[in-house]
């Protein structure tokens, strides 16, 4: 998941080893219990968000983290399609028309999709929204050197030629570009009245689901672009709009849009209840948790995206617990045994069979901060299996059996690399504890130095044994998990490891993710990558060891508070109202 | 005496030039590649490329430090990329001399970026020295004039206490209870005299400059009782007691004078330390000071805020042994020929 910034951030900032700032992508409700929420439509007042960290960016296309992805979904950002408000994961990940008329046409084989925009849908200043407004958004994506740390997908999808010295797109984004890049564009991008069609070199059959799941498809306006110095520009087509300036450091304040026409969108998707959404910045996580339990003031009408942390646990009971809710986050931990070193499978199946994962849990807090997990797919994401790791506390005596199948030296030493932090030290020495049980002789490497952790286990030359990492999905199809993870093909260089951080190459899994890549519909897709991640177990490529938790607490005065799948557990501003 | 100020400035100078060169070459040692950390996720080896040229760090490090000087002197236009330049002349950002560079984070100059930040600072700074002085040298001076009694041991003790808690402790003590439980004052949010008045001002700005004086205070309770007993026992006193004069002059004319003397040196140096930002309060209180800056912009690895920062915090410590050298020189003539 998520850029290596949003990695590094989270390896930095957390007490635990989740990734719980990474990115984007699919969500889950399950177990999401929200008792504060009530039906209540009532419109007025002003919501509160409080934020920790600034935003990188506020530009659509740059937007690439989960939390600020479906903020601006619901307030300012409208798309093509997006995703409804929901509790039920499988209706809040399934794409609804917004911008266009319907949720997209597809012909040859997925490679052409045609999308038409609604009449009457206009930018906060009144100019309507046209189909050269969604081309021009489209085209900042290729401006890789100023439009920076977006999501990138539509560049490996366009139909337009590589250059071959440089092995990117011939189009370099609407700011510098050669003719000849210009015309390929124009080609791959065509806008027939309000009606745009899209030209890509390969099937894309969940392209419907990359679009309401990311802003990169977004429209923009090209007379309002001023590339790098348009980064905490906000210029609404939805509900509500800036009011001033946004200040990276304090937040801002959303006021109604007088151009925004709610005949055009749906109630399914933006309440659109209070007045104003201010956004503050800059608050800690305990900072928040003392003021939400206090609960008064303006503390009253306010959300967070920050987790509770576990040192106020017990202070959650009675009226307070009323407002506070679990949710699962679309955020996977899990570990890697590096092929490199580990290379006899039973060994691979000896270390999955002994990973004490309910061990993993209670280190890192408990049901309150993480669940077991049986699958690096996420439960909310399209291709989940609930079937393929038993996760529970593991089968030390089948460990041990499978080692002296594989006739190997007892105990086996390994080394397990993994982000140091206390709740992570914690919970490594839980997993030693089962590994030892079954046979292994761990020594555990905790990296001091977290922003290089991602770095380091890239190394091809690493001497880990095994190693942590975590992800989630840009879009909640599997496509966007295991193909980016295993596929060596675009992974594993002389100089990295990518993001296949246990050098995993298999040829079975990449003819599989080719299917899934080639795959003409959704449920074709989804088949041929449920076969591939079972390849994957069988393989032992990867071991899941949680899905994250998120733990919020709300103000008593927010009222319809959720968080869906469609807002990547965070709250969802859908249906948000106050009091 | 000319001479010898021209030539600490000219040292200073130089000393500013190696610290920008040592940051530099210390931040492309680093095993974090910035244009990654820039990039997108799925961010292939070829698009990186792209964003380090972007982030204008394809270059040689010693060529980006010859760029950075020459924006120091004659100010620069960013983008870096000429072509770009070019062909989209709105996407430019022009920052005048002298430019201590573009953050690609904070999309804005670092100096436009100073310029928000230092009010914030130093009015933290200012704060914070008020009370720890008020307090300080008040409490130091009633310890004193009761030496020996509870009142003294009492100040002495409870200042003890209070320097050895940590800032990050006593910022979150105070936040908590002060302002989050019981309400005394407003959960503190920097508010500059020109959008809220000085009473506002003022008010957010009191937990978190009693958190840093207390700290202060806590020593200067203790040097300000020292150095007044010290004058206490000097004989011209005991001329000034024998003499008949008031009690009262003897303290303000001739005890305080002599013994705030050392005092008035050490708090130009602890106001010159706190004026560069105080990371821990100001991360507990939320405050866009310096020293938050330095925080955030060693996590992202923002190679010009953290060059900018280096020097402007290396100013005040350089410019401040300046201003004591001269002093010095003024006070022991044989400085300024040694």
């Amino acid at each position: 998941m998520a850029s290596y910034r949003k990695k590094m951030l989270a390896v930095a900032a957390a007490a635990s080893m989740s990734v719980a700032l990474a990115a984007c992508g699919g969500g889950s409700d399950n177990g999401s219990k929200s008792p504060g929420g009530s039906s209540d439509s009532a419109k007025g007042g002003t919501l509160y968000y409080y934020i920790f960290a600034a935003l990188e960016h506020t530009d659509p296309q740059r937007t690439y983290v989960g939390r600020d992805i479906t903020n601006w979904s619901r307030t300012v950002y409208r798309s093509l399609v997006t995703f409804p408000i929901s509790d039920d994961a499988k209706v809040s990940t399934t794409p609804v028309p917004d911008l266009a008329t319907d949720t997209g046409q597809s012909s040859n084989g997925a490679k052409t999709w045609k999308f038409t925009v609604k009449d009457g849908v206009k930018w906060e200043d009144g100019k309507p929204i046209t189909c050269e407004d969604f081309k021009y958004g489209a085209s900042r994506v290729f401006a890789t050197d100023i439009i920076t740390g977006g999501p990138n997908y539509i560049i490996t999808y366009l139909d337009i030629p590589e250059d071959p010295k440089t092995h990117l797109p011939i189009y370099t984004g609407p700011y510098q570009s050669s003719p000849e890049g210009k015309a390929a564009f124009d080609k791959a991008i065509t806008c027939d009245g309000n009606t745009i069609t899209y030209n890509f070199k390969k099937p894309w059959a969940d392209f419907p689901l990359a679009v309401a799941s990311l802003h990169m498809m977004d429209p923009y306006r090209a007379d309002k672009d001023q590339g790098d110095k348009s980064n905490y520009q906000i210029f609404s087509n939805g509900p509500y709009k800036l009011e001033g300036t946004w200040d990276k450091q304090k937040g801002g304040t959303l006021v109604r849009n007088p151009n925004y026409d709610p005949s055009t969108d749906s109630t399914d998707i933006r309440k659109a209840l209070p007045d104003k959404i201010t956004f503050d910045i800059g608050k800690t996580a305990e900072q928040i948790t003392d003021q939400m339990i206090a609960d008064s003031g303006q503390d009253k009408f306010a959300v967070t995206e920050r987790r509770v942390p576990a040192a106020y646990y017990s202070q959650i009971t009675g009226d307070i617990a009323k407002r506070a809710v679990t949710v699962t986050s679309p955020y996977t931990d899990y570990v890697v045994p590096n092929f490199k070193r580990m290379t006899n499978l039973q060994v691979r199946q000896a270390l999955a069979a002994s990973t004490d994962d309910t061990g993993w849990v209670t280190a890192g807090g408990g049901e309150k901060a993480y669940e077991e997990s049986h699958d690096i797919v996420n439960p909310a994401v399209k291709g989940y299996q609930s079937d393929l790791f038993p996760a529970g506390a593991g089968d030390p005596e089948k460990s041990k059996q499978l080692l002296q199948q594989a006739g190997v030296q007892m105990p086996y030493p390994i080394t397990f690399t993994y982000p140091s932090t206390a709740t992570a030290d914690k919970q490594a020495a839980a997993l030693k504890a089962g590994w030892e049980k079954g046979g292994f002789k761990v020594t555990l490497n905790g990296v001091a130095n977290q922003d290089a952790y991602y770095t380091d286990i890239q190394k091809p030359d690493q001497k880990a044994d095994v190693i942590w990492a975590g992800w989630g999905a840009d879009w909640p199809s599997a496509i966007t998990v295991t193909a980016p993870l295993f596929d060596s093909r675009p992974n594993l260089t002389k100089n990295s490891n990518g993001q296949d951080y246990g050098a995993y190459d298999s040829d079975e899994f990449n003819a599989l993710v080719d299917q899934a890549q080639n795959a003409t519909d959704l449920d074709q897709q989804t088949q041929f990558l449920q076969q591939a991640d079972q390849v994957l177990a069988k393989d032992v490529a990867y071991i899941p060891v949680d899905n994250a938790i998120f733990y919020f607490l709300h103000g008593s005065g927010v009222k319809n508070y959720m968080n869906t799948a469609a807002s990547n557990g965070f709250p969802d501003l859908g249906p948000v109202g106050v009091k | 005496m000319f001479a010898y100020t021209v030539r600490r400035v000219f040292v200073g100078i130089i000393m500013l030039i190696a610290m920008s060169m040592v940051t530099f070459v210390l931040f492309f040692a680093s095993p974090i590649d910035p244009a990654q950390f820039a990039c997108g996720k799925n961010c292939s080896l070829e698009q990186r490329a792209q964003v380090r040229k972007g982030l204008g760090y394809d270059k040689p490090v010693w060529e980006q430090w010859k760029n950075f000087a020459v924006g120091v002197a004659k100010g620069r236009d960013y983008p870096e990329d000429k072509s770009l330049r070019k062909s989209a002349p709105n996407l430019v950002a022009h920052c005048a001399a002298p430019c201590l560079g573009y953050s690609n984070v904070n999309i804005a100059t670092v100096t436009s970026e100073f310029k928000t930040r230092i009010p914030v600072s130093f009015s933290l700074a200012i704060m914070a020295f008020i009370l720890w002085i008020v307090g300080g040298v008040g409490l130091g001076v009633i310890a004193a004039l009761t030496k020996g009694s509870i009142i003294d041991r009492g100040l002495v003790g409870i200042s003890l206490i209070f320097f050895a808690f940590p800032t990050f402790f006593v910022g979150l003590f105070l936040l908590k209870f002060l302002a989050i439980k019981w309400g005394f004052f407003p959960v503190p949010n920097y508010i500059s005299i020109a959008d809220g008045g000085v009473w506002n001002w003022m008010v957010n700005l009191v937990l978190p400059g009693l958190t840093l004086a207390l700290f202060y205070m806590a020593g200067y309770v203790r040097m300000s009782r020292a150095f007044v007993l010290e004058s206490m026992s000097e004989d011209y006193l005991r001329t000034a007691r024998a003499k008949g004069l008031p009690g009262r002059k003897i303290l303000f004319k001739h005890t305080m004078r002599a013994a705030l003397t050392p005092l008035v040196t050490m708090a130009g140096l602890d106001l010159a330390g706190l004026l560069g930002g105080a990371i821990i309060t100001e991360r507990v209180f939320n405050y866009n000071g310096l020293g938050k800056l330095a925080v955030d912009s060693i996590t992202v690895y923002d190679l010009p805020t953290i060059v900018g920062l280096v020097l402007l915090l290396g100013s005040f410590v350089i410019v401040a042994n300046i201003v004591v050298d001269i002093l010095y020189a003024f006070i022991d003539p044989r400085v300024r020929v040694g």
